[in-house]
């Protein structure tokens, strides 16, 4: 009886140090350090680029090149086509058989996609939530580079699925970039874009989210941050009336500022800012850039 | 053998709770980022209304915010860890009647006499304890999802072995410490490990 117990002991000690090596980020580095030192393949860096705040990614892929707006309910085929460098219909096709099969949420059918059909079936019957950190939680450790794969394409469908803040046509004041501050001076990167807008116009939410923060100081003036989930979130500043709280939950196309000449801004305009796993990226990645004229006037 | 099982029992307690703090740290981490949020905002308003300090609002985005609120977690888990941790290194190998002797006396005195500081602590190891069983189950059940009977029924084991043998063992090393000598920093590792407790049944 004794001896017995030793070894289910000693089974049990190896099960909590196994989940210990891939379930906490002491093992996470561990893990990194081992396969430095061994020169293999670690499935540690999603964990590690969660504790650093950015998106996992073994490379950066290039954004698809836009000829016109994206075909409404395609635009999370468009994230998945952006990083498996296949045609956009071929997996708008591929993502409708799979939502059919597996009766799971775009999440389920996304993770289908990306790690095979049977965990994503495995993961979408039993997951609490039909998220795709509820659906991962699901799958063994083997499957942590494939996930993170498929948030990314969850994040960049949502980057493509945004609408936008002001009337199409609102002309464009300054880029997405670095540039000379017309304020401080000097070469800086502007992190959103500047629409030049009247004050007092109706700024609404590119997309239903929460508010995160509705706030106000001198530098970005009233300001809206909304958090769309997904590893979305955008941001509304120099407002000049705030119409939503921080925890309230808003719609796609909800009103929520309008927008005045707050903060540190030489005239009324909106600057708009996209954040993609909170990295600041240019909208204009998204969606297609002719639409919107550059013309000079007010910026921050 | 009784010397592997001095060396070896101990790390597999110390994991079992590192895993539970992960799990639970994990569930707060949202409430975390929304403190920072609130923090950030507090502070944005102060130091914005001065030329000087103005460049400090855009030093802070929002992937600095996300950072710090990923960083205050991390921090707070690895916290969390090392007070959970320290009573179980002292580990001692009884005869199963000699610990269960040891634990009705332990659990008399503290009914006699039940201070905070003899109950924060084993009542925080147990809960902790409890969900990394639940997590390390988990982990068992999902990595056998090509066999899914054998990974029910292998997942429900895990979990009945863990809580019986481990997390039963870890909770009662704790009060053995805790009624041993005064606990480690009284209220800053209730408050510390508390939040996680209640996490972990989320």
């Amino acid at each position: 009886m004794r001896r017995a117990l030793s070894w289910t002991e000693g089974a049990l000690v190896a099960l909590c140090l196994w989940a210990a090596w891939y379930r906490t980020p002491a093992g996470a580095l561990l893990r990194t350090v081992g396969s430095r030192v061994l020169g293999l393949h670690t499935s540690a860096r999603p964990l590690l680029a969660y504790y650093s705040a950015g998106a996992y990614s073994e490379k950066p892929p290039a954004p698809l090149p836009l000829r016109g707006p994206v075909p409404p309910g395609e635009a999370l085929a468009y994230g998945a086509a952006q990083l498996q460098g296949r045609p956009p219909r071929e997996v708008a096709r591929d993502l409708d058989r799979l939502r059919r099969e597996l009766k799971g949420s775009d999440e389920a059918a996304v993770l289908a996609l990306f790690c095979g059909e049977e965990p994503a079936r495995w993961a979408s019957e039993r997951a609490r939530g039909r998220d795709l950190e509820s659906l991962a939680r699901e799958l063994p450790p083997g499957y942590a580079d494939k996930v993170a794969r498929a948030s990314e394409a969850i994040m960049l469908g949502a980057a493509y699925s945004l609408a936008w803040p002001l009337p199409a046509a609102t002309p464009v004041t300054s880029p997405f970039g670095p540039r000379d501050h017309p304020v401080l001076g000097g070469s800086r990167m502007h992190n959103g874009i500047d629409l030049g807008v009247p004050a007092h116009t109706e700024v609404r939410a590119v997309a239903a989210g929460v508010v995160r923060r509705a706030s106000s100081d001198d530098s970005n003036g009233r300001i809206v941050i909304l958090d769309h989930g997904r590893g979305v979130t955008t941001l509304y500043c120099h407002n000049d009336a705030l119409l939503v709280r921080a925890g309230d939950r808003v719609e796609r196309g909800q009103i929520i500022s309008r927008s005045g000449n707050t903060g540190r801004s030489t005239g009324p305009h909106l600057h708009y800012q996209l954040e993609l796993a909170g990295q600041p990226v240019d909208p204009f990645r998204y969606r297609v850039a002719r639409a919107h004229p550059l013309s000079p006037g007010p910026t921050d | 053998m009784q010397r592997l099982r001095w060396m070896v029992l101990p790390l597999g307690l110390c994991a079992l709770v590192a895993v539970g703090a992960h799990a639970s740290a994990d569930v707060l981490g949202d409430r975390i980022l929304w403190a920072v949020d609130r923090v950030d905002a507090f502070f944005d308003a102060i130091f914005s209304r001065w030329s000087v300090t103005a460049p400090l609002v855009d030093w802070v985005g929002l992937s600095q915010r996300v950072f710090f609120a990923r960083g205050v977690a991390l921090l707070w888990e690895l916290s969390a860890d090392a007070l959970l941790i320290l009573p179980l290194i002292g580990y001692e190998e009884r005869a199963v009647p000699a610990e269960l002797a040891l634990a009705r006396k332990l659990l008399r005195k503290t009914a006699r006499k039940p201070l905070p500081s003899r109950i924060v602590g084993p009542l925080c190891t147990a809960a902790i304890a409890i969900g990394g069983a639940r997590a390390v189950a988990h982990l068992v059940r999902s990595s056998l999802f090509r066999a899914p009977l054998i990974a029910h029924a292998l997942g429900g084991a895990t979990l009945f072995l863990l809580v019986a043998l481990f997390a039963s063992r870890a909770t009662l090393r704790s009060l053995e410490y805790a009624d041993s000598r005064k606990p480690l920093l009284g209220l800053p590792s209730a408050v510390l490990l508390i939040p996680l407790a209640i996490a972990a049944f989320a």
